[in-house]
This record gives C-alpha cells, structure tokens and sequence, in this order.
C-alpha cells in the first residue's frame, strides 16, 4: 500500500514537472490543437425557430378531401380541357420529391433512380394517367421549395412526406391522407431517454423548415432543437454524438434506423400527421382524380403491398379517406 | 556598425601597425597616441592623421559593402532556398486540397463503385496535402493554419471513408457524410490552407523586398571615402605641386569601382527581383487563384448533384466561382487578367486556352443543371462525370491541365530571375574585399611617398 502511495506520489511529481516544463517551452511545441467537431453544411445549433403562425382556422378538418369523379376516366381518356389532359399532353407527370429519406423518396446509389413508398405512390397517378407508371418525371426539391413549386407550377405534384396542416391548406390542396405517421423520437439504444419528456435540456434534432422543429421547440420539456438541410444529417449529428435524440414523423424515423442498428425509434407518437399529395389550387379536377387513384389503391390491396414492399408487413388498414364536397 | 562582424575589423587594426614603424623612430614604449599628439603640429603629422582616417573610412566602407552584399545574397538565397519554394508548397498544399474535395464528390455521384482513377486521384491528393504540409510546418512550425489543417485532415478523410462506405450500402446517409466532409474542408481546411498561403506570399514580397533594398551605409561610406581621397589629392598637389600621385590615384580608382560594382550589382539584384515578381510570382498567384476557383466549382457542381434538392448553395457558388474565373461575360476574370498580364507567350496561350475551356465548362453546367431540373438525373451526371469531350469532367481537366502548363511556366520564370540575382551577387564579396584592399595599400603607399619627403 504504501509503495502504491509512493508511485502515485511519484508519478505526480513527474507529471508536474514535465508540465512544467512544457509551459517553459516554446508555446507551440508539442501542444495539442483545440479540435472541434465537424459539423453538417447549415446546422442551426439551436435552430432558429420560424414563429409558429397561430392556427386560426380551427374548423379546418386536415384529413377531409375533394371526391372522386364516379366513373374515374380511363387512361389515355383525360376529359378535355382537365389539368389531367394537359398533363397527358406534355407525354410525363412532374413530381417533387426528396431524395433523402429513406424508404419514403431515396436515390438508389445502384440504380441512380429515385425510389421508395412516395414515389410507388406517385407513380400511381402516372399508370392512371398514362397507363405507364414510368411517364413521370421526378425533380428533387427541399422541404421549403415544395408549396413555392406546387404554386408556380413546376411540379404537378409533391410526394414527400408532406404533413396535411389547416395552415398549408390556405396555399395549396391536398389528396386525402394516404399515410399517417406522428411525430416519435429516435435514440441510441440503450441511451436514457424514452419519450420527448425525457429531454429536457438535451439537444434534439429536426429538419429546418418543418413542423417537427417547431413541436420540438414549442414541447414544455424545453429540449434544445437544433435544424439542419436533411434528415439523414440529424442521423450522422446522432452517431457523432453530437445530439442525443432526432425527432419527427416516425415514418422518415424508420427509414433512418433502417440505416444503423445502432439506434431505434421509441416512445409514443405526440403528434398526429396525416400525409398527403400537394397539388395546386386551383387544380381541383386533379385533386378529385388524385383521391380516386389513392381510392382505387386502398381498395384492390395496392397500398398494402406498398406498405409490404417498403416498411415491412404485415400492413395495417390504410388510413380512411374522407370527403366534404 | 552592429554590421561589422568582431573577424573582420582585424584589417582595421593593421593598418596602422603595418606602418608604423616608417614613421616611429621613438621607442617602442611611446604610445601611438602620444607620437600622434608630438606630431600632429607638423605637416607629416597631419598627413599622417588624414591617411589614418580615410583608411579608418575606407575600412568602413569596404565592410559595409562587403557585409551588405554577403546579406543581400543570403536574402536571395532564401527566396531561392526558403520562402520560394515554401510559398510553392503552400499552393500545393490548398490546391491538393480543393482537389481532393471535387474529386471526392465527383466519385461519389458514380453509383456506389467509384472509378479506381478517381479514387487514385483522391488518395493521391491527400499524399500531396500531406507532403507540402510536411515542408510548411518545417519551414514554419510556428503558423497556427498548419496546426488546423494537420489537425483536421485525418478528420476529413474518416468522414470521406464513412461517405463511401454507407454509399457502398446503398444508404443515403452516406450522402450525409460527404455534405460534411465538404463543410469541413471548405469552412476550416481550405481556409487556413489559404491564410497559410497568403502569409507565404506576404513573406516572399518581403525577402524581395528586402533583398532589393538600396545599400544605405555602403554606398555613402564609399563616397565619403571617395570625397576624402580626392580632398587628399587636391591638398597634396597645392602643397608639393606634383600633379599626380599614383598611390592615391589608384586608390581613388579602386574606390571609383567597387563604387561602381556596388551599385550595379544593386540594380541588378533589384531588376532580377522585380521580374521574379512581376513575370513570376504576381502571374503565379493569378493563375494559382484561377486554379483554387476551377477546383471549387468542379466540387460545386459534383455536389450539386450529391444533395440534390438540397443544392441551391452550391450551384450559387459555381456561378460566383465561375464569375470570377472568365466574368460574367465570359471574357473577364482572373483568367483575362492572367492572360493580359502574361510576359511569356507560352502562358498567355495557356491562360487564353484556359478561358475557352472555362466558356464551354459554363455552357456544359447550363446544360446538366437544365437535365437535373427536369428530373433528367442520369443525364446530368453522365454530363458531370461522364468522358465524352464535350462533358463537365473533361472541360473542366483541360481547364486544369491549362492553369497547371501555365503556373509551371510562371514558377520556372520566378526561379530563373531569383538565380540570375543570386548569380549576380555571387562575386561580390570577393571582389569588393579585394578593391577595398587594394585601395588601402595604394592609399597608403601614396601618403608614405609624400610623408618621407619630409624625412
């Protein structure tokens, strides 16, 4: 025991000296560098939360839609003079999409295409319109160029994991909800947190631009929202440590757990979001042509083997869809 | 006169003794200050006191020449040997840099299998990041944007590994890595790359400059020693009418030419420099700007591609980088003042080529962004990374190959200037220690002739 004292004693006199002669030395030599960590192109660390527009419509229902036309037109049959017909005209349909998040709308690096369950959904309304699924054009947009593109008409259509809310209902329309998802959090297994409440304090990770930051900063936990450009950046701060939670809709969650075993998604949903196609405004007939497809969909077992391919079985019912006029 | 080194005031103290036993016949205990005191009241005295002071100016002067040219030399040397190829290092070292950036991200957008040619090329560019910053922190250990760099380099290249691997898994958060691979490498890396190369630059200029300066002691000592040779001259002639005195005629001779060589040798090194400067050094950082801007945007255009949706920032960049390069016309820029500025031919060709390739690169980039927004994906990389001549990749590599002919050229033009005024400055000390030499013996001489005529 006391040999052990000793070296210790020892040891620590040595170690001051050598410090001190380190701070004798040329201030450069052998000092180590301060080095900070990277960090994604355009992290917010906190993100700057965009103040929240107060929902003033409150007899907004997010879920109900436009009906479908009874019969649908067949394809290569668009009534004359339909957004439909102009789109048969042009030979291809544009979709916005991310490329992104996984599962939903990726790039395959293999195939260098576009894939995933919004694209399939997508590529729906091309079969009804073209009786080709691949007359369709995919243009890869953020999630802040996706109501301005809608609007000036550079897309037809925005498939991207798009939560229906009373506020974007005043830009642009919606199909019916054809996914609902809500938001979750996504932690290192084994980490201490198991639902939002969990961290106080704690630096939690979001897209800029989205709901999710805005429920993160607005939660009475008060977590730390941090925003960057994608969401596959919140899953890289994560493995790097540097948050230790990511938050959103548990659908873009999975496609980043998919990506490493090492995290998982966990606690309850505390939102609820419905997703749906956005499309222009003025575009009714669209919309109405839209909602028969996702219809057509529901019924025949295609969103089944959709949700099959995609997400994993067994699926569950597809979301109900609902009209008012 | 902290310039006199302790081994050469030697001759100083010579001189005297050298020639006083002529003039001594006290004893040797008198002191030379005693026999000055005895004798200054008579002419031989006084002449005695003016040849021991114009050889104490003469001394003087020739030290000072000696001295300053033996500095001026070791100055240019270390152009020649030091802060030359130090700042050539450290354009190395933020070109290999800005290169291993576009390369990275060019190699990503090739579905998952990158070509063994670009991951060749990136694994070399990190090899010569690694060797220039290998010279810089021994040139210069002290420059805190070597530390940064060395410190985050292993850094970059792990996030690059973890890129590619994720990429290779088909998952997109490899795309993820990469984005922060290039953050990394253009917020921290190639901005203290370019502080490190600026601080070089700024550190050449100055060893020119310094190098070229005008020798301010030298030059008024000779001419003061000049002055009091033919002060001598005229005095001695008044008094014993002879018109000549061969001794001090040489000596003002002697002095009359390493006058000369001194100053020529001043305006030459001061020529070699400027043209160093003004055909290398100010046409090297040119081009070598030029080259860092291609290298940025080729990495903008990949990574365009490689965030897609997500890529607005880099395309806004490729177009400022662009700008710079050719102007916004196409026929300004670095490159057109490149070209104008050349003094050889061969790089006013190159600069000029250089211009063209950027025009056709620019027009290539409208055409991959117009596929890329018109959901056209495969048609814009093939446009990007694909080998058919008229693709990004191939425009961009002759836009490359042109800089690098060109900053060869301007770097070997750089050498040649700074070895001319080395070679300028290679006799001179030699040669002035002689002439100074030279001039005290004749001086001596002369004033011996007239002082023992009073014997």
């Amino acid at each position: 025991m006391k040999t052990k004292l000793f070296a210790v004693a020892t040891a620590g006199l040595l170690l001051t000296a050598v410090a001190g002669c380190a701070s004798t030395t040329a201030p450069n030599a052998g000092a180590v560098p301060a080095v900070k960590a990277p960090l994604p192109a355009g992290v917010q660390d906190p993100a700057v939360i965009p103040s929240a527009a107060a929902d003033g419509d409150t007899g907004c229902d997010p879920r109900s839609s436009l009906r479908p036309p009874s019969p649908m037109p067949a394809p290569n049959q668009m009534p004359a003079g339909s957004s439909m017909a102009d789109i048969a005209k042009r030979g291809h349909l544009t979709v916005g999409v991310d490329q992104n998040t996984y599962l939903f709308g990726y790039r395959d690096a293999v195939s260098g295409q576009v894939v995933g369950f919004d694209i399939d959904t997508a590529k729906l309304v091309a079969q009804a319109i073209f009786g080709n699924a691949n007359q369709i054009k995919f243009v890869a947009i953020t999630s802040a160029q996706r109501i301005p593109f809608i609007q000036n008409g550079t897309v037809d259509i925005v498939a991207d994991s798009m939560t229906i809310t009373c506020e974007r209902l005043q830009q642009v329309e919606f199909s019916t909800d054809y996914f609902d998802a809500g938001q979750k959090i996504l932690v290192s297994k084994g980490s201490p947190y198991h639902t939002i409440d969990d961290l106080a304090g704690k630096k939690v990770c979001a897209a800029a631009g989205t709901t999710s930051i805005v429920t993160i900063a607005t939660r009475p936990s008060h977590p730390i929202p941090v925003a960057v450009n994608d969401w596959t950046d919140c899953l890289v701060m994560l493995q790097q440590g540097q948050v230790q939670a990511v938050s959103t809709d548990d659908n873009i969650l999975a496609g980043l757990a998919a990506q490493d075993p090492n995290v998982e998604v966990v606690g309850p949903r505390f939102t609820d979001e419905p997703h749906g196609l956005a499309i222009k405004k003025t575009s009714t007939d669209f919309v109405r042509f839209v909602n028969g497809v996702l219809d057509q969909a529901r019924s025949d077992g295609t969103w089944a083997q959709l949700y099959d391919k995609w997400l994993g079985g067994p699926a569950p019912a597809p979301p109900a869809s609902k009209y008012s006029g | 006169m902290a310039l006199l080194s302790p081994t050469r005031s030697a001759p100083a103290s010579s001189a005297p003794t050298r020639s006083a036993p002529t003039r001594t016949p006290a004893g040797r205990s008198a002191s030379l200050a005693t026999r000055l005191t005895a004798r200054t009241g008579s002419t031989p005295g006084r002449l005695t006191v003016l040849m021991l002071a114009l050889a104490a100016l003469a001394i003087a002067a020739g030290l000072a020449a000696v001295i300053g040219v033996m500095q001026r030399s070791s100055e240019v040397d270390s152009i020649i040997n030091r802060s030359g190829p130090l700042t050539l290092d450290s354009q190395e070292l933020y070109r290999s840099l800005s290169d291993a950036d576009a390369v990275a991200a060019s190699a990503f957008l090739s579905n998952g299998q990158e070509p063994a040619a670009l991951r060749q090329r990136y694994e070399s560019d990190l090899a010569a990041a690694s060797a220039a910053l290998t010279s810089a922190t021994a040139g210069d250990p002290g420059q805190s944007a070597v530390q940064e760099i060395s410190a985050q380099l292993p850094v970059y290249a792990g996030l690059v590994e973890t890129a590619r691997t994720y990429n290779r898994l088909n998952l997109p958060v490899g795309a993820a890595y990469l984005r922060e691979a290039s953050a990394l490498m253009r917020n921290d890396l190639l901005v203290a790359a370019k502080r490190l190369y600026q601080a070089e630059t700024a550190r050449f200029d100055a060893d020119a400059g310094a190098a070229s300066g005008f020798p301010w002691l030298a030059i008024p000592l000779a001419v003061l020693t000049l002055a009091g040779l033919g002060y001598a001259q005229v005095h001695l002639t008044r008094r014993t009418n002879r018109l000549l005195n061969v001794g001090l005629a040489g000596a003002t001779a002697m002095g009359l030419a390493a006058l000369i060589w001194l100053g020529a040798s001043w305006v030459g090194v001061r020529g070699e420099l400027s043209s160093a400067q003004r055909d290398g050094s100010a046409q090297v950082q040119l081009l070598a700007r030029a080259r860092i801007d291609a290298l940025q945007a080729r990495a903008d255009e990949a990574l365009t591609l490689v965030a897609r949706g997500n890529g607005a920032n880099f395309d806004s960049d490729y177009g400022a980088m662009l700008n710079d390069l050719i102007g916004k016309d196409g026929n300004g820029g670095l490159l057109q003042q490149a070209g104008a500025a050349a003094t050889d031919p061969a790089v006013r060709a190159a600069a000029n080529s250089a211009a063209g390739a950027a025009r056709s690169w620019k027009s290539t980039h409208q055409k991959v962004d117009g596929a890329d927004t018109a959901g056209d994906y495969s048609g814009a990389v093939k446009l990007t990374i694909g080998d058919d001549p008229a693709s990004s990749a191939s425009t961009f590599n002759s836009l490359d190959k042109d800089l690098a002919t060109g900053i060869a050229a301007t770097s070997a033009q750089l050498n040649r200037h700074a070895r001319s005024a080395s070679d300028a400055l290679d006799a001179a000390p030699i040669g002035l220690s002689a002439l100074t030499v030279l001039l005290l013996v004749g001086m001596v001489f002369g004033f011996q002739q007239r002082i023992a005529e009073y014997r």
